[in-house]
């Protein structure tokens, strides 16, 4: 008998604390915010964006979720969503999204996403040709891009006074001064692979169809055989330096005079007084790769309102200056322009006064189609190696 | 007397410590043997595409594009085991005949390099060979090397430097404890009739140790193979590079299981050389033992 109200009372106790933290909860709306990336993403979602977004509205409650980097970490996002549509989830589990490009071709085929972008009040601001057609992809309307990481030549101006302005140019120098251009090859990081697809657009003049419209030609590849011997000329005057950090270790270390670098890593590189400041970058024609991160908004998000209101937040000109570019050295998602007011003009001038907004717009390409990409690397390996 | 063993077997009781065995022998085969497995299967598979059928076309392709740097491993495990063994053998019988204040000292310092990681060394490496790094400037400055035109370390000489540095107190570890083992009358007897130094090592020293000499030599010569960051980090995109890089590239750019993993079966045939030979020489030295 005793046992048994015992029994009772922890139910009720039980009930009562179930019932109190259900109270709570529907106090604070709980958001989900969903990234792929490496663990610099996490951190920027979970140190960054959400206590920055509480702040400013106290009754949400923003979980940061990390699905790993690369195209794997968005595929992950990907399988999840469409696991719910698969399953008939008409309110799912996903807010806000943060996914690579390659992610935007496979939702959009499946249909998971839905389009938010022009009732964003930072929609005025988005002008990359990114946020419209991406990968071949019509995206536009469905994305709101976070930053764009970009690739560009860097050169010290005590040897380089006139950077060559395309890459015959650049051709050209490499032949006059053997050793002092270094690249990462394909094997060492992106920064060597983002060269090589510069150096192939501007051979064939093809990077409309190969990284816009498609579609993927395998006969095509075998033209591609002159290009890629042409590149193995080059590579016998430059130095093939140790990674991405490789080569910007070697020109601050005065081993080279020139070499491809991701734009963010050149800025935090130079902030840390790894990088010699009088360095300066440039974008040959018709230019060079880079890549933006995606928000985007699943088609059975909990609460569609909430997480425009969050990606309005981030896409803001004030957390693009402050965090975006001021603190982790991206270029903004948003045009530059329009960061103007909200960063001290020295900043601005130092990330804008090589590679201007007007460059990045043109000459700021995307990767190739995935299946050029892979067979443009391949080709390196069977042609310029 | 087999006949007897297996008809006796279904009876038999196994003896309860035999469960002992059991969570070696299962983390042996799920972390070992079936990876290993499932490696070498999916090297005969396409890794993308519907088509599934067996198909030799990985193998192709590493032939095609990665046959290069399959020889250039090859050559920089055979050259960095034959000299680490070599400089090794030297360190440890100086170790084992010299024992003063100094050669204690000398082999405390030495054991520093076995506690450092891979990854550390590299990027050790990274600035100390760089054109424009430690060593060159340093010889610059001594007036040996123009800066203009310093040593390019970022080869296999330097890849050979960064792998000595690692492996070869690692190996003096092993080849040392094996000369303590050896009783000092033998050096004693062979000097007392005329043997120099060199001859008391080849022909006294080193028969003697043989056995934890290839102990060495096999675990250098299998780590050397599956290292990844040294070479990633001081060759990564040159030509010719390893095959650890060549498969992270197969990965990490293509998600290409199938020549990835086809790779990787030419690094396990490179390495099972090495064993059998080890696995032999056991053999034969048990036989041996029962036999005497």
């Amino acid at each position: 008998m005793r046992k048994k109200s015992i029994f009772v009372a922890f139910l009720i106790v039980l009930a009562f604390g179930l019932l109190s933290v259900q109270g709570l909860a529907a106090q604070k709306t709980r958001m989900i915010f969903m990234t792929a990336g490496d663990v610099n993403m996490l951190a920027l979602g979970q140190n960054v964006f959400a206590p920055g977004f509480m702040a400013e509205n106290p009754n949400v409650q923003v979980t940061t979720i990390h699905t790993g980097p690369g195209n794997a970490g968005s595929q992950t996002i990907f399988e999840k969503l469409l696991a719910e549509k698969k399953a008939g989830k008409t309110v799912g589990d996903v807010d806000v999204a943060l996914v690579h490009e390659i992610f935007m071709k496979w939702a959009m085929d499946e249909n998971l996403l839905q389009p938010y972008a022009q009732m964003c009040n930072t929609w005025k601001y988005v002008t990359t040709p990114f946020a419209k057609v991406d990968l071949g992809v019509k995206v536009e309307g469905y994305v709101m891009p976070l930053f764009m990481s970009q690739t560009a030549i860097a050169y010290n101006p005590d040897y380089v006074k006139n950077p060559p302005k395309s890459y015959a140019e650049l051709a050209d120098w490499v032949k006059k001064n053997p050793g002092k251009f270094g690249y990462n090859g394909i094997k060492g990081g992106a920064s060597g692979v983002a060269f090589v697809m510069g150096w192939v657009y501007a051979e064939t003049g093809k990077y409309q169809k190969y990284a816009v419209t498609g579609p993927f030609d395998k006969a095509e590849v075998a033209s591609w055989e002159p290009v890629f011997k042409d590149l193995k000329e080059f590579n016998k005057n430059v130095v093939i330096t140790a990674g991405n950090v490789g080569t910007l270790d070697a020109l601050n270390r005065g081993e080279i005079w020139m070499g491809p670098v991701w734009v963010d890593m050149f800025f935090t590189f130079m902030n840390d007084g790894k990088l010699d400041p009088k360095t300066k970058l440039s974008l040959p024609e018709p230019g060079m790769p880079g890549q933006p991160m995606f928000f985007v908004i699943p088609k059975n998000a909990p609460n569609p309102e909430l997480s425009r209101k969050f990606i309005e937040y981030v896409t803001s000109p004030k957390v693009q200056a402050n965090d975006i570019v001021m603190r982790f050295n991206w270029y903004p998602g948003i045009d530059g322009s329009a960061l103007k007011g909200a960063i001290p003009q020295a900043t601005f001038d130092k990330i804008y006064s090589d590679v201007t907004p007007a460059d990045l717009q043109k000459k700021g390409l995307a990767f190739p189609l995935a299946d050029y990409y892979s067979a443009i690397l391949e080709s390196y390996e069977r042609w310029a190696q | 007397m087999t006949t007897v063993h297996s008809s006796s077997w279904g009876e038999r009781k196994l003896p309860p410590y035999i469960l002992m065995l059991f969570p070696a022998v299962a983390f042996m085969v799920v972390m070992y043997l079936w990876p290993f497995i499932t490696s070498v299967a999916q090297s005969f598979f396409l890794s993308s595409g519907s088509d599934k059928s067996f198909t030799l076309a990985n193998y192709v392709k590493v032939w095609e594009l990665y046959r290069k740097d399959i020889v250039f491993t090859f050559g920089v495990t055979l050259f960095n085991t034959a000299l680490v063994g070599v400089v090794a053998v030297v360190f440890s019988v100086y170790f084992r005949l010299r024992q003063n204040r100094v050669s204690a000292l000398l082999s405390a310092i030495f054991k520093l390099p076995i506690f450092i990681p891979f990854v550390v060394v590299s990027q050790m490496m990274n600035s100390f060979l760089a054109p424009h790094g430690l060593l060159n400037t340093a010889l610059a400055q001594l007036g040996l090397v123009d800066l203009q035109r310093p040593l390019q370390l970022f080869n296999f000489a330097g890849l050979s430097f960064g792998f000595a540095w690692k492996q070869i107190p690692f190996a003096v570890l092993i080849i040392h404890g094996g000369f303590q083992m050896i009783d000092n009358s033998y050096i004693e007897a062979a000097r007392s009739i005329g043997a120099k130094l060199p001859s008391v090592i080849v022909r006294v020293l080193v028969p003697m140790n043989k056995s934890s000499i290839i102990v060495a030599l096999v675990l250098v010569y299998s780590q050397i193979i599956g290292t990844f960051t040294l070479p990633y980090m001081l060759i990564g995109g040159k030509t010719p590079t390893t095959i650890t890089v060549d498969i992270a590239h197969r990965v990490n750019y293509f998600r290409d299981f199938g020549v990835a993993n086809a790779l990787g079966v030419c690094s396990y045939i490179l390495v099972l050389a090495t064993a059998v030979y080890y696995l032999r020489s056991k053999v034969k030295e048990a036989r041996q033992e029962v036999s005497r």
